[in-house]
């Protein structure tokens, strides 16, 4: 990516970019519904610690898994939780924005007290305590992660919301007496788009980024199941002489996030939030 | 989380009562009042979480294996007999005056254990915020004073690079990196700063800079919006017409006016700088809190867990409190709430 | 008369890497006499901020100057070592700008923004400060010390406007650019800081380049015009010569588009019967905002004890300077807000609708024009069928003046003047008994603003719709209507038929209004309008 490509058109190169990175991660998925890599979770003590080749591309584990497999089918949970997980912010935290900014007053007041004591825990924390309180399986940890991230979308939509509200179109809807719950959804909703989109996308990449270090401290995703926190984890006391083990979950990992803030990046600079 | 989601919304706007009393002295009083009932929000989140929720607490802490009778003297040992608002109201009295029980599984108070692993825990978050500040601060003066040229982009680029590797991958990266190029690490050899000051500030370099790197990024990045955003603004062409310097607008208009709003920013960075270094630590297999609190999760030790939330918790709001204050020491318009009079 | 400044030749353009340059001024030149106040004027884009940056040395970074000499005293100042020219600013040439809102550095003080155009000159702590002080006296303040010591969110637009003007003042400069300075300010305040910039001269002799799109600001303030347009200066002359119009198209056209002749206008309006019932009937209306916690008690009372009526097929102005209440009113009146006490009573089944100041903010910028008129339709629950409904606006369309391309189009592909039709167009579409405007013409330029007025004139004439217009425009509400309501500090101070309360002042606030007019215009503009 050179300077003067990107200072042409700044919007696309993130745009294509981030595509790229993403689609890696996509076709990892994708691959792994195939069953084109041997399986994720089957050992071989005779094969462990191998280095890439042809048979094992990149190369096998302390338990003589392979790798690539455990990779593809890592990316299974990576996209899982994070969609899921961003889907239950986001309805969330949207509506409860929606109806905080737009009401005002004591309800606004009572939503905000409670999202903005969320926010007062470090997030990391509330997730690992939810999961210590609920017990560690594949849904806690997606509830958890749903509700440590709604009050960032609570935010954006309240505060997105009541900006609107001094826009004279809403006015106009008001005077005409439409109701509350169609000028949200015809006139409130619609415009928050240009903050809410890159708001959602980033929320998917730090969404993944809590995945992977829950999974890494072993609260996450389950073994045997694969995910890249676990791989990490398992591949620490191994990296010095086996590194593969760490670079190629690391790389899938990064793909995905990288390839989501540069996709957020162009959605906000093609949607105007800055010129250059 | 994302940068731009908080510009000018600190965490206590919500419960402000602006208006009510004008000036500096009620300003402050304000906001210590809403520190102490935000406080007491959280304290009351953190008990519900532990005491409430689960139900039979004395059950789920000592296991299904455990016979009735050890958990009917369990409950009567931390008084967990006794009704709900009773047992709050004797934790958070515990709490104020530093006695937050005693830990089912190490046998010792809770305060205790959290005070000897509280150094590393602040130590490498203290030293990562000054690298945040340090860094970021620098590179978005320079990166915004031609937008759009190579050395923005540069900056640019490899902040969204660093931004995107999770901070354990990062720590990770990092030994092997150092490991085989300097064939030395500095990891392992932990000493508690009482001993040996300059070998614990030594092992906490590494893991804060690993913290904080994808923060600079962050910090970075919004501050640069923010003051080619200020550079653009009307009291920078009004001091251009008075024949000030490039220099002194930056210094004395561009830098102020985009440390307000970056200055929330920072607190929610400082926020997941505390979360970051609890994961941190097991990499470096540092003896911070964050060791301590996988140990309670793992044997479901509750009063030490709830105690840990509840500190970390109060660090948190007395740090936003902290941003507040301070955004509103730089800015008149937060702190004077008196409305122009035409 | 000697020249104090002489722009020879100058050219710029903004160089752009897919197209070829745009040009943005193309062989500008002129003198500028010393002493005297010169107007430049043009409409938005024509280049006339540009010559003035160009002249301050401010020019965006991507612009180019691309030829052209500007001499300052007889010195060619472009050739200047960079350090030279910029202190040249403040020292010799002063500049302020439209938005005084922005333009004072808002985390200090009003002493603080003025104090460091002396301190960078290195003028010693206590000399600095009474300058300042005696500057602030200067430009008007009262009470200077306490000014001082301010913030500028603590004071009114005006006032900062008063400031930046003290700034640029503080070092004695030659010559002053005033870019725009009062087009974001009421008529009563424009009129106080035309008559400041006017004493200003006076007292400093300064020369003044006054940059305005408004002919009818510039009209009894500067002793000689420029017009630019496209990039170029198309005329040059005295204010008198210039617009009588005689001997220029462009400014004929421009003073023939923005002109609102009372005599024509209000005589092909419909009559009133002001013994009938009124349509709309508003007693001892309070209300304010409430501030804080204790809501209840602590509201600020925006509006105190407003009764008057409004009487079908009439337009009624309301009159005052910013703050006096006016918006609040329409907006109480239309239900956005609700009163504190008094009563509001519509007659039975009459319809009301609302036009509001913003084009920027009007329309919803994700849907199209055909949505935004259907719109009113579905939420009023209209039994039309979509064929009919489709009569219905496109005959809407047609009445302000807008075409059926236009329905399709999205805001964003709208100009300011087009959008403020169709929000128009969308109170039509309900046919309303009653439309409030609150100024929908006060943020576009003179041209656009007439051709608002007529459009509203002419809906009243044509639909026999009551019309509520919001102004603080005295040559506005004396076309247009032919009652008016005075409003200040949130009382009707005077009300009545607008000719006779323009004979007969009965407070110090329509005085003060009445002489805005004449200062801005409103005189010369019925001995000439004919």
């Amino acid at each position: 990516m050179t300077a003067s490509k990107t200072y042409r058109s700044p919007s696309r190169a993130y745009y294509v970019t981030g595509a790229v990175l993403l689609g890696i991660v996509i076709l990892a998925f994708i691959l792994s519904l195939t069953g084109i890599a041997p399986s994720p979770n089957a050992t071989s003590a005779a094969e462990k610690l191998q280095g890439p080749s042809a048979a094992h591309l990149m190369g096998t584990d302390n338990m003589g898994r392979d790798v690539f497999a455990r990779c593809l089918a890592a990316s299974k949970y990576t996209l899982l939780i994070s969609v899921t997980g961003v889907l239950i912010a986001f309805t969330a935290g949207v509506i409860t924005g929606l109806l905080a900014g737009y009401f005002g007053g004591f309800c606004d007041r009572i939503i905000m007290l409670f999202s903005n004591s969320i926010m007062c825990f470090p997030g990391i924390l509330l997730a690992l305590v939810a999961v210590a309180v609920f017990g560690p399986s594949l849904f806690n940890v997606v509830i958890a992660l749903g509700v440590v991230f709604a009050p960032t979308f609570a935010r954006v939509a309240r505060t997105g919301t009541i900006g609107l509200l001094s826009q004279e179109y809403i006015m106009h809807a008001k005077v005409l007496k439409v109701r509350p719950s169609r000028i949200m959804a015809v006139h409130i909703f619609p415009n928050l788009m240009p903050q809410l989109l890159p708001a959602t996308v980033i929320g998917l990449a730090n969404m993944t980024l809590f995945e992977s270090g829950m999974s890494y401290l072993g609260l996450g995703v389950q073994p045997p199941d694969a995910s890249y926190g676990k791989m990490l984890a398992d591949a620490q006391s191994y990296m010095m002489h086996y590194p593969w083990m760490i670079i190629f979950p690391s790389l899938m990992l990064v793909c995905y996030i990288l390839g989501l803030y540069f996709l957020s990046e162009g959605i906000r600079i093609s949607l105007g939030g800055e010129s250059r | 989380m994302y940068p731009c989601d908080n510009l000018g919304l600190s965490c206590y706007n919500q419960l402000t009562m602006e208006g009510l009393i004008n000036g500096k002295a009620g300003y402050f009083g304000v906001r210590i009042v809403e520190l102490i009932l935000t406080l007491f929000v959280v304290s009351f989140f953190t008990f519900a979480a532990f005491s409430i929720i689960p139900g039979d607490t004395a059950r789920v802490v000592l296991g299904p294996n455990a016979t009735e009778a050890q958990v009917e003297n369990y409950r009567k040992q931390t008084g967990l007999d006794k009704p709900v608002a009773e047992r709050y109201g004797d934790w958070i009295r515990g709490a104020v005056t530093g006695d937050l029980g005693e830990s089912v599984s190490f046998r010792k108070p809770v305060s205790e254990l959290i005070s000897s692993r509280l150094p590393v825990t602040l130590g490498m978050s203290a030293i990562a915020l000054i690298m945040v500040i340090v860094i970021s601060y620098p590179a978005a003066m320079l990166s915004s004073r031609r937008p759009g040229h190579a050395l923005d982009h540069i900056l640019s680029v490899f902040g969204h690079v660093i931004f995107a590797i999770p901070p354990f991958v990062l720590s990770l990266l990092m030994i092997v990196l150092f490991a085989n190029l300097f064939g030395f690490i500095s990891i392992g050899r932990y000493a508690a700063p009482s001993e040996d000051f300059a070998q614990f500030l030594s092992c906490m370099l590494l893991p804060s800079l690993c913290i904080a790197l994808p923060k600079i990024a962050m910090t970075f990045k919004f501050l640069r919006a923010s003051m080619i955003e200020e550079r653009a603004s009307g009291y920078v062409k009004t001091a251009k017409s008075h024949g000030l310097s490039d220099v002194r607008i930056m210094v004395r208009h561009v830098l102020p006016n985009s440390s307000v709003s970056t200055i929330t920013v920072i607190s929610l960075v400082l926020s997941d700088i505390l979360g970051g270094s609890l994961i941190v630590e097991q990499v470096f297999n540092l003896p911070g809190l964050g060791r301590l609190l996988l140990r309670a999760i793992s044997v479901r030790d509750f009063p030490l867990l709830s105690g840990m939330v509840l500190y970390l918790a109060v660090i948190t709001v007395v740090l936003y409190f902290i941003a507040d204050i301070a955004a509103a020491m730089i800015d008149p318009r937060q702190r004077l709430s008196e409305r122009a009079r035409p | 008369m000697k020249n104090i400044l002489e722009v020879r030749g100058l050219s710029l353009s903004f160089p752009s890497k897919r197209s070829s340059a745009v040009k943005v001024l193309d062989d500008v030149s002129f003198n500028i006499r010393d002493g005297e106040i010169i107007g430049l004027i043009g409409n938005s884009g024509s280049g006339k901020s540009m010559t003035a940056l160009s002249v301050a040395d401010l020019l965006p970074e991507t612009a180019s100057v691309e030829g052209g000499q500007i001499l300052f005293d007889g010195e060619d100042i472009t050739k200047m070592k960079p350090k030279d020219r910029r202190l040249l600013l403040g020292d010799k040439i002063g500049m302020i700008f439209q938005d005084p809102m922005t333009a004072l550095d808002p985390l200090q003080t009003i002493g603080r923004n003025l104090d460091e155009v002396l301190q960078i000159r290195n003028i010693p702590v206590r000399e600095r400060k009474d300058r300042i002080i005696e500057m602030l006296k200067t430009v008007g303040f009262i009470d200077p010390e306490g000014v001082y010591k301010r913030y500028p969110h603590q004071i009114s637009g005006g006032q900062r406007q008063r400031v930046l003007i003290a700034g640029a003042a503080l070092l004695h400069p030659r010559l002053l650019i005033a870019d725009e300075p009062t087009s974001s300010l009421d008529s009563v305040t424009t009129m106080s800081i035309l008559k400041l910039l006017k004493s200003l001269r006076e007292k400093l002799n300064m020369t003044i380049l006054f940059i305005s799109h408004d002919l009818y600001v510039v009209r009894n303030f500067c002793d000689r015009v420029m017009v630019m347009k496209d990039g170029k200066i198309v005329a040059t002359d005295n204010t008198e010569e210039m617009l009588t119009g005689t001997n220029n198209a462009f400014i004929a056209e421009m003073l023939a588009k923005s002109r609102l002749d009372p005599s024509e206008l209000l005589l092909d309006m419909p009559s009133v019967d002001y013994s009938g019932s009124p349509i709309l009937n508003v007693k001892d209306l309070v209300a304010g905002y409430s501030s804080g916690i204790l809501s209840r008690k602590a509201r600020t009372k925006t509006l105190k004890e407003i009764s008057f009526d409004v009487y079908p097929n009439e337009i009624i102005g309301v009159i005052g300077s910013s703050g006096c209440g006016k918006t609040t009113l329409a907006k109480t009146i239309c239900g956005l807000m609700k009163p504190t006490d008094g009563e509001i009573r519509m007659k039975e089944g009459m319809g009301l609708g609302v036009v509001f100041q913003d084009p920027g903010s009007c329309l919803n910028p994700s849907h199209n024009v055909r949505w935004h008129l259907r719109e009113p339709l579905i939420a009023s629950g209209s039994k039309l069928s979509p064929e009919e409904q489709d009569k219905v606006i496109r005959r809407v369309l047609e009445d302000v003046g807008l075409e059926q391309k236009h329905l399709g189009r999205y805001p964003s592909q709208l100009s300011g003047g087009q959008r403020q039709r169709v929000a128009i167009a969308m109170c039509l579409v309900l046919e309303p008994s009653l439309i409030i405007a609150d100024e929908p013409f006060s943020s576009l330029d003179a041209v656009l603003a007439a051709s608002i007025l007529k459009l509203i004139a002419k809906i009243n004439r044509e639909r026999k719709t009551a019309i509520i217009l919001i102004s603080h425009n005295m040559r506005i509400v004396r076309a247009m209507c032919k009652r008016v309501i005075v409003m200040s500090k949130g009382r009707i101070v005077e009300e009545g038929l607008t000719g006779e309360v323009m004979k007969n002042p009965g407070s110090d606030v329509t005085r003060e209004l009445i002489e805005a007019e004449k200062m801005l215009g409103g005189a010369r503009q019925s001995s000439t309008g004919a």
